[in-house]
């Protein structure tokens, strides 16, 4: 694996699943083949951790599943975002926001001194 | 409630996670093999960037199961905190449920103790009890399913159905160990009694069949009576004791868990049945077919059904009923009478139980109590459903806001239950730990004796698995409504909601109060009617004055006295008693009053024509003093006089004392005195004995006796045994202390039995009247009050959910009093429906106590309609507060509201 690729933050995966998964019901496939085009050669995305997160969001209430034909004609597990997993999303992507823009202003600070 | 839903479904979960997990895969190869992978290398590749498919469904379910365990915390932590967080609810719920769980734990400890509870020997299942149906042609001592021992000998060759026949009969016996003499019980056994229930010795041996075959002085002690008079000494066997005056020697200690086969009465001793004549006083011959005193029980074949051997046993009953008629020494009868002793039949019960005449006396009051706790358990759950609604009514902002933030209805639901579960499981471990304390004052219903070894008050496994069914049961019960409503619970209607005027939610509080109405309505009217049972014999009385009389037994027989000297000895007592100046009036008869016992037959009659006795006519023997020392009036005639006892030699009697009762039946309208009878019903029987007084009628048996009653005088020369009835002067209380100084010094070695005043025996002899009318009374108190806060927690809610409409209304001019009615109406339809549904409940369930009462019917229109009416006005002052609050209101402030 290519060495300019570094492990995905900590929780930072949970938010990715979720703004994936809010844009159209998506199965756990579909979500690693966006994970992987999303973030090519940028972060490294284990696909192991991958479902036991799917799980993990679906028990929390933030997640619903379904099964329904895929595009491929087999069944899958279509995810989608239940009404508190939006809110869950947008306050990670606020709080995302606060925190990258808190950083940056300490790194633009640094660098202007 | 789906995490607890997953946990049940883990099997369709698995499946899914592979399903899904297959799925990831199969695409990943695909697309692997079409960017131009070889087969073998794209699947390596798949499974590695997986990082192993076992792991990762390892992995899920830790998730599945952390998050079930978290959220069962969550649920359980967020219960607690909103419990503590209203308190007044809490504890009113907490402590219905306490006092439902509670109570219903321990009327159940002791129908298990006294009903249900199989006894601690080998397979009790197989066991079963005779019976023998139709005319003995023979006399009987004792109580319930009695048979010659020659009988019990019979069956047990019947191989073809039982694996071995038993006897067993209990008698109270004098037992004098080390000097000390003390009444108590002894069970006489045959010798396989003890190998065919399976129980062992503690110490020592038990009875066997080899002591069937000749008197072998030997006796079983039990473990209880080891340890506490024997300090359980170990070198116990081979002391000796005296029975009733003969020398026992001890072989060995019964095992600790064994008490006997009658729940009711533990034996001290177990004495061979080859010892019988010898410590049964009266019983002269062990092997005479037409002495029926003892039980008989026998060990079912494997595989042998009751049924089959009923009947399978009937051919081989009625040829011994045949011989029986042909051994010499049985009675001469009629051909008509012969026939009914032919038309006997054998019956089985099953019985792995044993035998107990106190289960029969107490099995269906303590049933009736039992479906009492049940309803009152309903009624509390219904309580708390209640509770739970109301509470929800004021949580409606808080539920909308969780709908709001995304939880799921189900989720609300399962929160519901859990709190329901939660405080139900308080309470039944608080009621739990209370039931030993109820135990306690139920057996002190249950005369002293009985209880002091037979009934404990302990919380064992089954009575542990029993409240934690029944607590579970309450849990989800009490849950049931509310989270019914919950689970109708919708965001947009709860955000419409302003301030709570959930219409749904005030329908299902008004049906749960009306079904509590319902409910009251039986406990109340059990209750009075049981009251007034209690009261009708309480009044009626025994129909002698209690007061100041006192009574015991003596029996100089089990004193080990021959008659002469045991006749000597009673009227030196008797001498003694007289001489006494704190003693007014003293007599004995020949078997003791409201004892539940008596002695009995069929008499003829001779007076204009020959009348047989178409009921048993209770009989007694009495010193001529008896009348007047109770207080019994004499009607007409006279009293017994000394002329009456026939002369030496020629024993019998000559004259006897009738009740009004038998003049009434059998001699209404002719002069009774003068009037020939005889103890007898044969067509050949001769007329013995003159009527010479007529006494007015008194309990006998006890008290809701109203049989026919003769007396005869206590002549000499019969079994010096009898109840003496004293009548001291002033209270009989410290009179009792002195008496027992008499009778000891004037016969040092004769016990008093049952040494106790009139009063308490008519106490005594109505536990079970007792303790129903007490337990249902406050039963039935208990609903009343909880259906009543039901009732005013409703329409509360209903008077403050209006005052807004009343508002308008008195602003529009409308009269205080049409307001009050307004809310009035709505507690009327609740507390009338519920009468409505609760009248047939009640007559219904009339039937089934019906056995108990005493005059009065089931469906009496008196207790009826006083229940009724203390419902309804119960219920209408319940009403009227909040209706009359609500009419109070402020035109401008309640428009102004909101």
């Amino acid at each position: 694996m290519p060495p300019s690729r570094f492990p995905i933050p900590q929780g930072t995966l949970d938010m990715l699943i979720l703004q994936i998964v809010s844009l159209e019901p998506v199965h756990g496939y579909g979500i690693a083949l966006r994970l992987e085009q999303i973030s090519r050669s940028v972060v490294q995305v284990n696909q192991g951790s991958l479902y036991p997160a799917l799980h993990r969001l679906e028990q929390r209430g933030w997640l619903k599943a379904k099964w329904k034909q895929s595009e491929t004609g087999r069944e899958a597990k279509f995810y989608s975002l239940t009404a508190a997993g939006r809110l869950q999303l947008t306050e990670e992507r606020n709080s995302w926001a606060r925190l990258a823009g808190a950083v940056q202003l300490i790194f633009d600070e640094g660098s202007g001194s | 409630m789906r995490q607890l839903v997953n946990w049940f479904r883990r099997k369709q979960m698995d499946r899914d996670l592979d399903r899904e997990l297959q799925y990831h895969l199969d695409r990943r190869i695909t697309d692997l093999k079409n960017s131009g992978l070889p087969a073998q290398e794209a699947r390596k590749r798949a499974m590695q960037e997986l990082g192993g498919i076992v792991q990762t469904q390892e992995e899920v379910r830790d998730i599945w199961l952390r998050w079930w365990l978290t959220d069962f915390l969550y649920d359980f932590r967020f219960s607690l905190r909103s419990f503590l967080r209203t308190p007044s609810f809490t504890i009113t719920a907490l402590l219905s449920l306490t006092l439902g769980i509670g109570a219903t734990t321990a009327i159940y400890s002791l129908v298990d103790q006294i009903v249900l509870h199989a006894l601690p020997v080998r397979e009790p299942e197989r066991l079963v009890l005779f019976d023998w149906d139709g005319d003995w042609v023979g006399n009987g001592f004792g109580s319930w399913n009695l048979m010659p021992y020659p009988v019990c000998r019979d069956l047990d060759q019947q191989k073809q159905f039982f694996e071995d026949v038993f006897c067993r009969a209990l008698t109270p016996v004098n037992l004098s160990i080390g000097g000390d003499t003390s009444p108590v019980t002894a069970e006489i056994v045959s010798g396989n009694y003890f190998p065919v229930l399976g129980v062992g010795a503690a110490v020592g041996q038990v009875i066997t069949s080899d002591d069937d075959h000749a008197p072998n002085a030997v006796t079983v002690i039990s473990y209880d009576f080891w340890r506490t008079h024997l300090s359980g000494a170990s070198d116990v066997v081979g002391r000796k004791l005296l029975v009733n005056g003969h020398p026992l020697t001890i072989i060995g200690v019964a095992a600790s868990t064994f008490r006997g086969i009658d729940v009711g009465e533990v034996p001290v001793l177990w004495i061979p049945a080859s010892m019988s004549t010898a410590v049964v006083p009266g019983l002269n011959d062990l092997l005479d077919r037409r002495t029926f005193w003892m039980q008989v029980l026998g060990r079912l074949n494997p595989g042998m059904t009751r049924q089959r051997a009923e009947s399978g046993l009937q051919p081989w009953f009625k040829a011994m009923l045949q011989e029986d008629m042909g051994r010499p020494g049985f009675p001469v009868i009629t051909a008509e009478r012969r026939q009914e002793y032919l038309n006997s039949s054998l019956t089985l019960t099953s019985a792995p139980q044993g035998h107990s005449p106190l289960r029969r006396q107490l099995s269906d009051p303590l049933w009736m109590l039992f479906a009492a706790t049940a309803v009152l358990l309903g009624l509390v759950c219904l309580n708390v459903s209640g509770l739970f609604l109301a509470r929800a009514s004021t949580r409606v902002r808080e539920i909308a806001t969780r709908l709001a933030l995304g939880a799921s209805s189900g989720r609300l639901t399962r929160q519901l239950l859990a709190e329901s579960l939660l405080i139900a499981l308080a309470g039944g471990l608080l009621g739990i730990a209370l039931a030993p304390l109820g135990v306690r004052v139920l057996i002190a219903f249950i005369p002293r004796g009985i209880s002091a070894n037979a009934l404990h008050a302990g919380i064992d496994s089954r009575l542990l698995l029993f409240a934690l069914l029944v607590t579970v049961i309450a849990g989800i019960v009490s849950g049931l409504a509310p989270a019914f409503q919950s689970g109708q619970c919708s965001l947009a209607s709860s955000l419409r909601e302003r301030g709570g005027t959930a219409f749904g939610r005030v329908r299902l509080r008004k049906i749960i109060v009306t079904a509590q109405i319902a409910l009251a309505l039986t406990l109340v009217v059990g209750a009075g009617l049981f009251v007034r049972t209690f009261d009708a014999l309480i009044t009626k009385g025994p129909g002698f004055v209690t007061s100041s009389l006192v009574s015991f037994g003596i029996d100089a027989m089990r004193g080990g006295y021959s008659n002469a000297e045991g006749e000597k000895m009673m009227a030196h007592v008797e001498d003694a008693i007289h001489r006494s100046p704190m003693i007014q009036k003293s007599a004995i008869a020949r078997n003791p009053l409201l004892t539940g016992g008596s002695w009995n037959n069929q008499m003829t009659i001779f007076a204009d024509q020959r009348i047989v006795t178409d009921r048993l006519v209770h009989l007694n023997a009495v010193t001529p003093g008896f009348f007047e020392t109770l207080g019994i009036k004499l009607l007409a005639g006279r009293n017994f006089d000394d002329h009456d006892v026939s002369p030496p030699g020629r024993p019998g009697w000559r004259s006897a004392i009738v009740s009004a009762g038998f003049v009434k039946r059998y001699l209404a309208g002719r002069n009774p005195l003068g009037t020939r009878i005889c103890l007898d019903r044969r067509p050949d029987a001769k007329p013995t004995m003159e009527i010479v007084g007529v006494m007015s009628d008194f309990s006998y048996r006890g008290l809701r006796d109203d049989t026919e009653q003769a007396y005869f005088p206590f002549y000499e020369g019969e079994h010096p045994f009898g109840t003496f009835y004293v009548r001291v002067r002033g209270n009989p209380e410290p009179a009792l202390e002195s008496l027992r100084a008499i009778v000891r010094s004037a016969a040092p070695t004769l016990p008093m039995t049952d040494f106790r005043t009139l009063d308490e025996q008519v106490h005594r002899s109505l536990n079970a009247e007792r303790m129903l009318a007490t337990l249902s009374g406050s039963f039935s108190t208990i609903a009343l009050l909880l259906s009543l806060v039901g009732l005013y927690g409703v329409m509360s809610f209903v008077a403050t959910q209006r005052t807004h409409e009343i508002g308008i209304r008195l602003a529009l001019g409308a009269r205080r009093w049409s307001t009050i009615w307004l809310v009035l109406r709505d507690g009327l339809v609740m507390i009338l429906s519920g009468i409505c549904i609760g009248l047939p409940i009640v007559l219904a369930l009339g039937r089934l106590v019906e056995s108990q009462l005493f005059q009065v019917k089931s469906w009496d229109p008196a207790v009826i309609a006083i229940a009724i009416l203390a419902l309804s006005l119960a219920g209408l002052g319940a009403t009227l507060l909040p209706a009359h609050r609500a009419s109070g209101v402020n035109a401008t402030d309640a428009l102004r509201v909101d």
